[in-house]
């Protein structure tokens, strides 16, 4: 129940795994969105003030796009991100995690009208907390997901070091985990960075400063750069 | 096998798919409109798609280390997302999904939107019926400041001779109409999720409301200018908010009652077909806006005028929706 991360198993016979976004996020995408339609509907009202009486009608049409279309039309263009999902890296998928179809994008948000029920998405978010992957009514009957985008990009603001052959055979976790406190290291005091690499002394064969600038090249031979 | 040995070996491959998916697989039409694309062909695209799959599964059973993995990884993902993605809209079978696939679409769900149309009329006329004969209960439906208002609306010499507003110019009108109108026909669909319930309280209420509304005008003897007025776009919305209903009374009642296939199943099926219903109710309501705001108001028309043009109107709804696209072949 804590894992929110679906796993989708592709006709390939490979797992997919989608980390299924909660509702905290979403509701925040949600109030950007908000925003945005309001500065759009808000700057139209003050341009068609100037032509008076009929503008009074397009005011209104553009009121009705922005509250009807405007999801239909940004998940269907832009690949299932509002600009405020965009914001929140959040991105509408599939179930089996392929990009959303139009006819999915029409009824999930045509749903909000009962997911709003009573007040507030109050009825949307009850579901999505009961849901194990975080969806609301309109996503279910869509067969929709709210998905984190991945984080691609990490790696490459890793620090440069020689690379280091280790001394011992790594298991893939090991592996795991010392790319990961490469790209973290950055992010790390220099006395966390030391605690850290003395763990994996029996890799290094080092201590100290010289651990810590081993580690890294381990996680540099390990990426491949030899 | 080790490492290093795979990747040299399966490097080129991942290179030229990598630049398959770079080049190709965003923009479907333009790739097939560039006629000079000399590296990997399209229709190899799907067998080295699995040939990736395969080898992610082998790096991931041997443990390969996590760059290779993840490399894989991102393969995959990329081209499991050009080749599962849904077809792109075609814009031009517009016109023929208004003019035949959503006739046939409402024929196929004949039975809801009967059961629909029955949740409208039948409190519509018993309410109209009612009214008549006793114009007291109209005070128990209305408050006596709306029912005021109703008749001042229809009253000509108001609002320059125009019929069936307090105020407003025709294009205000119109957007009012898109506003509203399209937004209650969006609404009584998808309200039809909790078990049909909202769809048939949005029917019986409207029948309801009509009901009343006409037989009091028609009580204080204005009835001549009510049905000039709404005789022409009636045959549009009244049609539409019945569909929209009908779909969402199939909606709920799949869920209710799925047969042999899932209740989430039942809701998904109910959802498509109620979506494709939803974009012809609101280009059904469109229509229905335009006439009303720049037709429907005209009060100098004479009535004989009026009703021969809503005569025509109602014989073209419900031939489109009897007779459009019957004896057309499938859609692919």
């Amino acid at each position: 129940m804590l894992d929110t991360v679906r796993e989708v198993h592709t006709p390939e016979g490979v797992a997919l795994r989608l980390p299924t976004a909660g509702p905290v996020p979403r509701a925040i995408a949600w109030a950007l969105d908000l925003l945005i339609r309001g500065g759009i509907l808000m700057m139209s009202a003050t341009a068609l003030s100037l032509i008076g009486n009929a503008g009074m009608g397009v005011y209104l049409i553009v009121m009705f796009l922005l509250v009807w279309s405007y999801p239909i039309l940004c998940e269907g263009l832009f690949n299932g991100q509002t600009p405020g999902k965009r914001v929140m890296e959040l991105r509408v998928v599939a179930a089996d995690g392929a990009p959303v179809g139009w006819i999915a994008a029409i009824v999930r948000n045509l749903m909000r009208t009962v997911d709003m029920l009573p007040f507030g998405y109050a009825t949307g978010l009850v579901c999505a907390l009961f849901d194990p992957h975080g969806r609301r009514l309109g996503d279910m009957v869509a067969r929709t997901l709210v998905v984190h985008e991945p984080r691609g990009g990490l790696r490459r603001a890793m620090f440069d070091a020689e690379p280091h052959t280790p001394a011992v055979p790594l298991r893939p976790a090991e592996q795991a985990a010392i790319i990961a406190f490469a790209d973290r290291s950055p992010m790390l005091t220099f006395e966390r960075q030391l605690e850290l690499a003395d763990i994996a002394q029996p890799a290094t064969g080092a201590g100290g400063e010289l651990g810590v600038r081993r580690l890294r090249g381990i996680a540099h031979w390990l990426l491949g750069r030899r | 096998m080790r490492q290093e040995q795979f990747v040299a070996k399966h490097a080129p491959s991942w290179i030229a798919f990598e630049a398959w998916l770079d080049a190709r697989a965003d923009r479907p039409r333009q790739a097939r409109a560039d006629r000079d694309w000399r590296g990997l062909p399209d229709e190899e695209m799907p067998h080295a798609y699995r040939r990736v799959c395969q080898q992610l599964g082998l790096a991931r059973r041997r443990g390969y280390s996590p760059a290779v993995v993840d490399r894989l990884q991102q393969l995959m993902q990329r081209g499991h997302n050009a080749l599962y993605r849904p077809p792109p809209p075609r814009w031009s079978r517009i016109p023929r999904f208004f003019l035949a696939e959503f006739p046939r679409r409402v024929r196929a769900e004949a039975g809801y939107m009967w059961l629909a149309f029955v949740c409208f009329v039948l409190p519509l006329v018993a309410t109209f019926a009612l009214v008549r004969l006793m114009p007291e209960y109209a005070a128990t439906i209305f408050s006596q400041q709306q029912l005021s208002e109703f008749e001042s609306m229809y009253s000509s010499d108001v609002a320059g001779g125009k019929l069936g507003r307090d105020s407003g110019t025709d294009v205000a009108m119109f957007g009012m109409y898109i506003l509203n109108n399209i937004g209650i026909g969006l609404r009584t669909f998808a309200s039809g999720l909790v078990g049909g319930v909202g769809s048939a309280f949005v029917l019986v209420y409207n029948g309801v409301f009509f009901g009343t509304f006409a037989a009091h005008l028609s009580n204080v003897g204005l009835s001549d200018p009510l049905w000039r007025f709404v005789c022409g776009h009636a045959a549009f919305e009244l049609t539409a908010i019945v569909i929209a209903g009908g779909a969402g009374l199939r909606l709920g009642l799949g869920f209710l009652m799925p047969g042999q296939r899932r209740r989430v199943d039942a809701l998904v099926e109910g959802g498509r077909r109620g979506a494709l219903l939803c974009l012809g109710v609101a280009g059904m309501l469109l229509i229905a806006a335009f006439i009303e705001a720049f037709w429907s108001s005209i009060g100098a028309v004479p009535a004989s005028i009026k009703y021969s043009v809503a005569g025509v109107l109602w014989a073209l709804v419900f031939a489109w929706l009897a007779f459009g696209g019957r004896g057309l072949r499938d859609a692919d």
